[in-house]
């Protein structure tokens, strides 16, 4: 038995360069927690926080937005089986859960051929590629969603609903469109 | 040790010979202001401290206007004590000669003393030695106070120290215990040393030794900021004190500062307990999955419509598959099932001839032409031809439809989260029931935070009630405000470094075990006993020398307390304090005024005063238990803040105490209105005393020219 998830995890997601600033100024590459994570004005601890974020905010507004050609792709070489476990921080909690989370969205959302796959007739490399490719693109859409929210106004995330608030207020526009 | 007579004679106000002729117990000079009670005071503090400059500033006026010029005349202060039955005269005086007006030349003043045993024969002696032995001066110190200003010993850093060196046993272990921290230091060493030789632990040791040293400099270093916060704590503390002074509702204040003490700690519980980590929960509560479930049943579609249609062409290919298999079986269809013969036999010509013949010359049948036989020997016939054509075979597909099965994992993942869908529903609730309890936490804070403004304001209304002037009390509003602010700060810090500590206190005790252990293993067991032994000696030292210390200021206390209640009957007290405080480099002791373990901050003047004479009597008591004597006792004004029926009643208290009290004070005399005399008031008759006597400028005399100024004094 073959598991596509297992496969998938092993793999460092990336993202556009135009979003550096983003990271940089969102949240802290070498995790704080607390206090430190406050004074330091970063509300995510780590870049895959960050990273999980803008991807869930994509898809929750179906913002599949694929990196374009021109633009540099970068990441934080981290491997998505790390995410969340094993960090030097006992207080927080694993993200196993949110890794299967993010697995599903993914199937869901990509047209891998399954048959083709389990057939041998598409290669599990190119299955993953492609998954890779539908998480970098909603990642993307996420994170232009949230660049314009701070270009919009500035002092937007200085709530600390802010972030919450934007995963909410998804449904509602949702159930309109 | 008594003062049986004073003698002044040509000093200041003092004009001719002046003797004070006391009594063992309660002596009372009673005298106005300016009149001659401060002088005499100051006459016995030269007489016992003074220094031989500007001696010309204590001669008479009065003596030296009268003198011719080229005259010469003393001036002399002496006093004549009474000790176990033996006599001793000390005498202080130099010679004053007269220059011309107004002006004289002194010469260096001397110290004469006399002893006088029992038999009346004296002899002559050194006098400032003699003053040492009679009366000692650590013990002067504490027996002669001038104003109530002077009677808080304890502001000197000194103090105590002089103390415990004069009363206590705890001065014999200061010695010891430097000595044992010495021995303890010289084994210490030695173990390590021994332990070093063991190469094997080597770099362990070091690391171990680098920490420790690093742990202590980290203690050192919070002791530091921990004493100079509780310093500043106390500073505040006496600030705040200072501007309460000039408040007219002293009680009321403190009664809205604990309250807006009380309310802050509730405005911090609950503010402890909102929890605002709302980004860290979409993570760590999985709060980001609450719009999932469309996804999930998604991909739950999804994955369920491939795994049918996996099933599906499974099941067609193995039908195919089954069909294949049927013609493959047909071709050797024989009787019974039986194992077809080889192809090829028999030969190609031999199955040529007999189909020719219409025989099967095998089993020597007939095989007519269209008959069951004859067809069977065509069939196999065409099989082997066709056999032996060079045509591709049919590929035999014995590979499975599906080589690899990613289906098994994608719906156990499925089935999993399917079961997990309740908990996806739950997060909008938990976050609404989150956000519901913060909201509630600040509404309470909220509501208190109006209370607080209300109090605070509250408090600025009293504090309005002040003494001051408007232009100052807008200063002093805004320093107290400051002031709160900071105290809890310097609360918070004190609280921060106490724990600290602690842990590092943690940390050097578990690294110091370590390090032992590796001295168990590695150093002789001989220099480990002696060392622990060392530790030991140490360790009793220090605590035995802590334990006296503590003994002697409960002593202290203990004797403080008597006389304070005896001082302030029937009115309220509290409990005079004194705390031990352990500094870098000294102890100090600190004194209070508790009220039911709370530090009475505003004790008004005249209970101060009583508080301070409180211990000034009890140091003479301990004074009389360990040299076996009473010391007299020398108060300058001491209750100018009591009013005249308290000060009735102290000197009526003090007046039982044992030892020999002088006593300088203003009450008790009245001028009569029209006729300018004064008088000693009928009360005074009342005051049990053992003697009293009454200064008082003899009159005429002009304020204003010191020549006519001359104290005299009556006994009374």
């Amino acid at each position: 038995m073959k598991s596509l998830f297992d496969k998938w995890k092993t793999r460092i997601p990336k993202y556009s360069e135009v979003h550096k600033d983003l990271f940089n100024s969102l949240s802290q590459k070498f995790g704080a927690e607390g206090e430190k994570k406050i004074n330091l004005g970063k509300h995510f601890s780590t870049n895959y926080e960050l990273y999980t974020y803008a991807f869930f905010l994509g898809i929750y507004n179906n913002e599949l937005a694929p990196i374009p050609d021109g633009e540099k792709k970068i990441d934080f070489s981290h491997h998505i089986q790390h995410w969340g476990s094993k960090t030097t921080i006992s207080t927080r909690k694993d993200f196993t859960n949110l890794q299967e989370n993010m697995f599903i969205a993914l199937l869901a959302k990509t047209q891998v051929d399954l048959i083709a796959l389990e057939k041998g007739e598409l290669s599990e490399d190119e299955a993953v590629k492609m998954l890779i490719k539908t998480m970098e693109s909603y990642t993307n859409g996420g994170l232009i969603l949230i660049k314009e929210k701070m270009e919009e106004n500035s002092n937007y995330f200085l709530q600390p609903t802010s972030f919450l608030d934007m995963i909410l207020e998804v449904k509602k526009e949702n159930k309109y469109n | 040790m008594i003062i049986r007579k004073i003698q002044i004679e040509n000093y200041l106000c003092y004009y001719d010979t002046n003797t004070f002729e006391l009594s063992n117990g309660l002596n009372i000079i009673l005298g106005e202001n300016g009149e001659g009670k401060t002088k005499f005071y100051e006459a016995i503090d030269w007489l016992f401290n003074g220094e031989n400059r500007e001696l010309d500033m204590l001669v008479s006026a009065k003596k030296l206007n009268e003198a011719e010029i080229g005259e010469s005349f003393r001036v002399r202060v002496s006093m004549t004590v009474d000790q176990d039955g033996k006599k001793s005269i000390i005498t202080k005086s130099f010679l004053a000669m007269k220059e011309k007006a107004n002006h004289c030349y002194t010469s260096s003043f001397m110290i004469e003393g006399i002893e006088e045993n029992k038999i009346g024969e004296r002899i002559q002696v050194d006098g400032k030695t003699l003053l040492d032995n009679i009366f000692p001066f650590q013990i002067r110190k504490y027996s002669m106070f001038k104003g109530e200003a002077e009677l808080n010993i304890f502001e000197s850093e000194s103090a105590l120290t002089d103390l415990i060196n004069l009363f206590s046993d705890a001065k014999h272990y200061h010695k010891y215990s430097e000595k044992g921290a010495f021995l303890r230091e010289k084994a210490e060493k030695a173990v390590e040393e021994s332990s070093k030789l063991d190469k094997k632990n080597d770099s362990l040791y070091k690391r171990l030794e680098g920490e420790i040293f690093q742990l202590e400099r980290d203690k050192d270093s919070y002791k530091v900021h921990l004493n100079a916060t509780e310093e500043e704590i106390l500073k505040i503390e006496g600030y705040l004190q200072e501007a309460e002074r000039h408040v007219s509702n002293a009680d009321a204040l403190e009664i809205i500062n604990n309250r807006i003490k009380g309310i802050e700690e509730k405005i911090s519980f609950a503010t402890g307990r909102i929890d605002e980590n709302y980004t860290t929960s979409l993570f760590d509560d999985n709060w980001i999955l609450v719009n999932f479930e469309a996804f999930q049943r998604e991909y739950a579609d999804k994955v369920s419509a491939h795994s049918k249609k996996r099933r599906e062409l499974q099941s067609e290919y193995d039908k195919q598959k089954g069909i294949r298999e049927g013609e493959k079986k047909a071709k050797a269809e024989l009787l019974n099932n039986s194992v077809p013969l080889p192809i090829g036999v028999p030969s190609k010509s031999h199955m040529e001839e007999m189909l020719n013949d219409e025989i099967c010359k095998v089993c020597n049948r007939e095989a007519k032409k269209g008959s069951e036989a004859y067809d069977y020997m065509m069939k196999r016939l065409i099989t082997y031809l066709q056999s032996q054509s060079v045509k591709e075979s049919e590929p035999e597909n014995d590979n499975p439809l599906f080589k690899f099965d990613y289906t098994n994992r994608l719906e156990s993942l499925s089935y999993s989260h399917e079961d997990n869908l309740k908990n996806l529903r739950l997060i909008r609730t938990r976050i609404t029931d989150l956000f519901e309890f913060n909201d509630k936490r600040k509404r309470e804070i909220e509501e208190q935070n109006e209370k607080l403004e209300n109090e605070k304001s509250e408090r600025e209304k009293i504090l309005g009630k002040s003494s001051i002037g408007a232009e100052k009390l807008s200063d002093v509003l805004k320093n107290y405000n400051v002031w709160q602010k900071e105290i809890k700060n310097k609360n918070q810090d004190q609280n921060d470094y106490n724990s600290k500590l602690k842990n590092i206190e943690y940390d050097l005790k578990t690294k110091k075990e370590e390090k032992d252990n590796i001295d168990k293993n590695s150093a002789s067991s001989f220099l480990i006993k002696t060392r622990n032994i060392l530790r030991d000696i140490e360790t009793i030292f220090i605590d035995t020398k802590e334990n006296k210390f503590d003994e002697f200021i409960e002593k202290l206390q203990t004797k403080s307390n008597n006389f304070f209640k005896r001082i302030n009957i029937d009115s309220f007290t509290g409990t005079i304090v004194f705390t031990r405080r352990n500094k870098v480099n000294r102890t100090i002791v600190e004194v209070e005024l508790q009220e039911d373990g709370r530090k009475f901050y505003k004790p008004n003047q005249s209970l101060e005063t009583s508080m301070h004479i409180s211990i000034l009597f009890a140091i003479s008591e301990l004074a009389f238990e360990s040299k076996n004597q009473n010391f007299p006792m020398i108060f300058d004004a001491p209750t100018s803040s009591f009013g005249e029926n308290k000060t009735a009643q102290f000197l009526n208290l003090i007046f039982e105490t044992e030892n020999q009290k002088i006593l300088l004070i203003k009450d008790f005399l009245y001028t009569d209105r029209m006729t300018k005399i004064l008088s000693i008031k009928k009360e005074f008759e009342n005051v049990k005393r053992d003697k009293a006597f009454w200064v008082k400028l003899e009159r005429p005399f002009d304020p204003n020219n010191l020549k006519t100024i001359n104290s005299q004094v009556i006994a009374l």
